[in-house]
């Protein structure tokens, strides 16, 4: 089908190149393109990122101030989360699921597609609304109400910012079905549920959540519209409306969302360190099911964003059990990557790297976790810096690394030739570094009382101290970032031929050639169990192997 | 070598240099909540730091193991990369331990939260004579009025030793109470009343600060709280009750500067809304009460300016200092328009 696509547009481009991408049906195709793009976003986001912590650099500077300071949180956090983390994952997984399962290409490749645009056009209109009169969307990436309300936030930024949350979650619904239909039914022979890879589980379980919440924030961001539209008032006070409600169906989709980012991250680090440590993971199957039990869980933890909102202690109690709860499965996964490491033969190239840091750093997140869900706890640290600080453990310490280590791993598979390992070591310890010194210090201002989401303090010594480290980490990030795009320019161009499985790893991707033919395979090898290459290395009597 | 230790004792000096100067003390380092002034802020700290222990120590094993792991476990020289390791599949009774050992601290930690719960915030026995301010949050300003209508805006002043109850509401958008070194922070959301409870056992000055966002002065909604001996208190407050009634307060400058001043600036020279000073409403007691009470929205002015009076007492004696206020200061007040309204 592709192909007969190509044929016919081929002669309006003078070679046929864009036309060949923005046509593509091809998964592979479609992933990359949607790696790129998230990755601009991800440099756009990261931009409004360093703005904001410029401004925060000292006391009453006047950088970004008022209207324009609350724009850039709000878009620096919905950019973040919509137009980078949720399509960069969704990149990586288009072009990895149907490797890993031994599939030629996605159960609906059309689909696929348009999901690609739709996220594409979401994104324009999204943007579009720093275009629009009085400037982007001002009321945080949560968009409480009233504040987001007509009443408060009459500009058509607002709007735009609705529109365009609207398409994207469109993409993310249409891409998660496609996922599910196939790795569902195109899984190659002999791959049962207990073999394929756990890239792949984390996959099904993101979907499922997708699915179960994607369509609640979507009413609720219908509702709102129709609210700033239509003259309705479902969650504005003045008209009968309740503006708890709003809350309780953003947290509803806000909570399982965190997950949605960081379970596909935890899918790849659970394929990069066996494959660095030469073992298999340690306890397959606990950190498989454990996946689904942290999406299930996910769903029933959203009132610990609303522990102020004066719930009383039963509701406050049950969402602090239940948030304990999934506590538990996430542990298990966090010592099952530790474990795997005990007498592994380990080597750090850089996938290795960024997968343990993501094993170090995300235990942070998680244990700050479990002290702001401590309700009472929580009334001293909701909506201050520490929160901040407890997301980005939780979202860069895990997801971001983790997406570095696949980007790593999988570089040679997705250009056929591998990235320059100095540069890559660089970027790690900077970007660590750079990360550390921007959020272990926002821990402290949200304890000595700074709240989030403030352009100025008028407070001096240790706050300006903390401060001024934060930003000078935010903009060694920035560098680390740097380095990583020069090491993925220059070696793409030139980086030395890769082969197609440069790690010796354990997983199908790595039976295809590199960059893998339009076809993907030209045969798949029966699957005996969740490592098929290594069997397949073993079977050809690879003695090193032995 | 001798450089690097050079250059660590250099760094060690620097820090242990900076760190008194930058205030370390004052702010607890900013490793737990501040010192509470109130006994359920107290529970709050306790609890905190018996969260905090337990995941010190989760911490310092896990990073630990995998520190240790990690070297240990590297690749040794003369062992190549694709050397098989021993292939440990997992092992589930290791596997069932660490599952139910966190599970049960966890469980460890909720029994204890759940038997401190009460003592955070200590509610008034019935019968209790417990004092109750209502506070109203406005973009971008605290509007704390006391049970004999005495009215203050941004500063709250509280007697020591005697339980207060705030009643918390929100005529705009959601706000969030917060003074950290009293107790933590509830929210004031519109079309609701929320409570807060507590008592104050240590006299001071306060600092607080809106922390839920609403809006774009959302970062200089600040709020002082002062703690004074409870007979000074219900001295300053039946004093203030009467100068209130007859005009004589300070409630007209609190008004010009914890409402109109973050929008409009201190001098009346414009900031998010636009310069003001001088402007004929500001003698106009009847325009200016609609003004107040209705907000404006031109679309050919950036901004709005959203209703700010709701809370105001029936009686006018808000926007009769307000006026006043404006009228006896110079820079402000309308040309010619002073003592009689236009
Ligand atoms: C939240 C910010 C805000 C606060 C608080 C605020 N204003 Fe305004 N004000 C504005 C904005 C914005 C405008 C312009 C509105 C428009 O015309 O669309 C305005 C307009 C005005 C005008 C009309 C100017 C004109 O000529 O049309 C007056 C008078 C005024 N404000 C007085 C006050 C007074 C007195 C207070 C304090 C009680 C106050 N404002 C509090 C934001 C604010
Ligand atoms: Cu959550
Ligand atoms: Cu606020």
């Amino acid at each position: 089908m592709a192909v007969r696509v190509e044929e016919q547009v081929l002669p309006t481009w003078k070679d046929g190149a864009v036309m060949r991408w923005v046509t593509s049906v091809d998964h592979k195709k479609i992933g990359l393109i949607y790696i790129w793009s998230a990755f601009v976003f991800f440099v756009g986001g990261g931009s409004m990122a360093l703005a904001i912590r410029l401004q925060l650099a000292q006391a009453d500077q006047e950088i970004a101030t008022q209207g324009s300071f609350n724009a850039l949180t709000t878009m620096h956090g919905t950019v973040m989360v919509f137009l980078f983390a949720m399509p960069l994952l969704a990149g990586i997984g288009n072009y990895l699921v149907p490797l890993m399962i031994g599939a030629r290409d996605m159960a609906f490749p059309r689909l696929n597609a348009l999901s690609l645009w739709i996220y594409m056009i979401g994104a324009i209109v999204l943007l579009g609304s720093f275009g629009a009169k009085g400037g982007a969307a001002q009321a945080g990436w949560t968009a409480y109400t009233p504040l987001s309300g007509p009443d408060y936030a009459p500009e058509l930024g607002q709007d735009l910012w609705i529109l365009g949350l609207h398409l994207v979650g469109i993409s993310s619904l249409l891409g998660s079905i496609n996922f599910l239909v196939t790795i569902v039914n195109m899984r190659t022979q002999g791959m049962s549920w207990t073999r394929i890879p756990l890239f792949v589980w984390s996959m099904v379980a993101q979907s499922i959540l997708i699915l179960l919440t994607i369509p609640v924030i979507a009413a609720a961001l219908l509702l709102l519209l129709l609210d700033r539209q239509a003259g309705t008032s479902f969650f504005l006070p003045d008209g009968g409306g309740s503006a708890v409600l709003y809350q309780h169906l953003f947290w509803f989709f806000g909570h399982p969302e965190v997950y949605i980012l960081v379970l596909p991250a935890f899918g790849i680090v659970s394929e990069v360190i066996p494959v660095f440590a030469r073992k298999p993971i340690f306890g397959y199957k606990a950190v498989a099911f454990s996946s689904l039990g942290i999406a299930l869980i996910s769903m029933i933890v959203w009132g610990h964003h609303m522990f102020t909102v004066g719930l009383g202690d039963g509701l406050n109690g049950f969402f602090m059990v239940a948030t304990y709860l999934v506590a538990i499965p996430t542990g298990i996964k966090v010592l099952n990557w530790t474990a795997t490491l005990w007498r592994g033969n380990l080597t750090f190239r850089t996938p290795m790297l960024f997968a343990v840091g993501m094993v170090a750093l995300f235990l942070i997140g998680g244990l700050s976790g479990v002290v702001v869900a401590n309700y009472p706890v929580d009334y001293q640290l909701h909506d201050s810096y520490y929160i901040v600080a407890h997301f980005h453990y939780t979202i860069i310490g895990g997801m971001v690394l983790g997406i570095f280590a696949g980007l790593y791993h999988w570089f040679p598979k997705m250009t056929g030739r591998m990235y320059d390992e100095r540069l890559g070591k660089w970027h790690f310890w900077l970007f660590t570094l750079g990360f550390s010194l921007t959020f272990v210090p926002q821990h402290m201002l949200g304890l000595m009382g700074m709240p989030r989401r403030v352009y100025t303090y008028d407070r001096e010594g240790l706050f300006e101290v903390y401060n001024l480290v934060s930003t000078i980490g935010a903009w060694l990030m920035a560098l680390a970032v740097l380095i990583f795009i020069v090491n993925v320019v220059r070696s793409w161009r030139s980086g030395p031929r890769a082969g197609s499985d440069p790690w010796l790893a354990d997983t199908l991707e790595w039976y295809a050639s590199s960059p893998p033919a339009e076809h993907n395979f030209d045969s798949v090898p029966y699957v005996a169990s969740h490592r098929p290459l290594r069997d397949l290395r073993r079977r050809l009597g690879g003695e090193r192997d032995g | 070598m001798s450089r690097r230790r050079l250059l660590l004792a250099v760094l060690l000096v620097g820090v242990a240099l900076a760190l008194p100067h930058a205030g370390l003390a004052q702010y607890n380092g900013g490793i737990a909540p501040p010192d509470s002034a109130t006994e359920g802020g107290s529970q709050i700290n306790d609890l905190y730091w018996i969260v905090m222990g337990v995941t010190i120590a989760i911490f310092l094993l896990v990073e630990g193991a995998i520190v240790w792991f990690v070297l240990r476990f590297r690749r040794r020289p003369g062992t190549s990369f694709e050397a098989d390791a021993p292939q440990i599949h997992g092992n589930t009774r290791l596997e069932l331990v660490w599952t139910v050992v966190p599970f049960l601290i966890l469980v460890a930690i909720l029994v204890v939260t759940i038997v401190k719960v009460p003592s955070v915030e200590a509610r008034p026995d019935a019968g209790d004579e417990s004092l109750v301010v209502r506070v109203a949050g406005h973009q971008f300003y605290w509007e704390y009025t006391y049970g004999n209508g005495v009215v203050s805006v941004d500063t709250l002043r509280l007697p020591v030793d005697r339980p207060v109850r705030l009643e918390l509401v929100a005529y705009d958008v959601i706000h969030s109470w917060w003074v950290p070194e009293l107790t933590g922070k509830r929210d004031a959301i519109p079309g609701t009343t929320n409570t807060l409870d507590f008592t104050v056992t240590r006299i001071g000055s306060f600092r607080g600060q809106c922390a839920e966002l609403c809006g774009v002065q959302h970062a200089v909604m600040r709020t002082t709280v002062e703690v004074v001996p409870p007979d000074a208190f219900d001295g300053w407050l039946a004093a203030e009750a009467k100068a209130q009634a007859a005009g004589a307060s300070e409630l007209g400058r609190q008004t010009w500067e914890g409402v109109c001043a973050k929008c409009h600036g201190l001098d009346g020279k414009g900031g998010y809304g636009p310069a003001i000073a001088g402007n004929s409403l500001l003698a106009d007691p009847a325009g200016l009460a609609a003004l107040l009470a209705e907000g404006r929205d031109n679309p050919q002015v950036d901004g709005y300016m959203p209703a700010v009076s709701g809370s105001w007492p029936g009686d006018g004696r808000q926007l009769e200092a307000l006026l006043a206020y404006i009228a006896s200061t110079p820079e402000l007040a309308p040309a010619g328009a002073d003592g009689q309204g236009g």
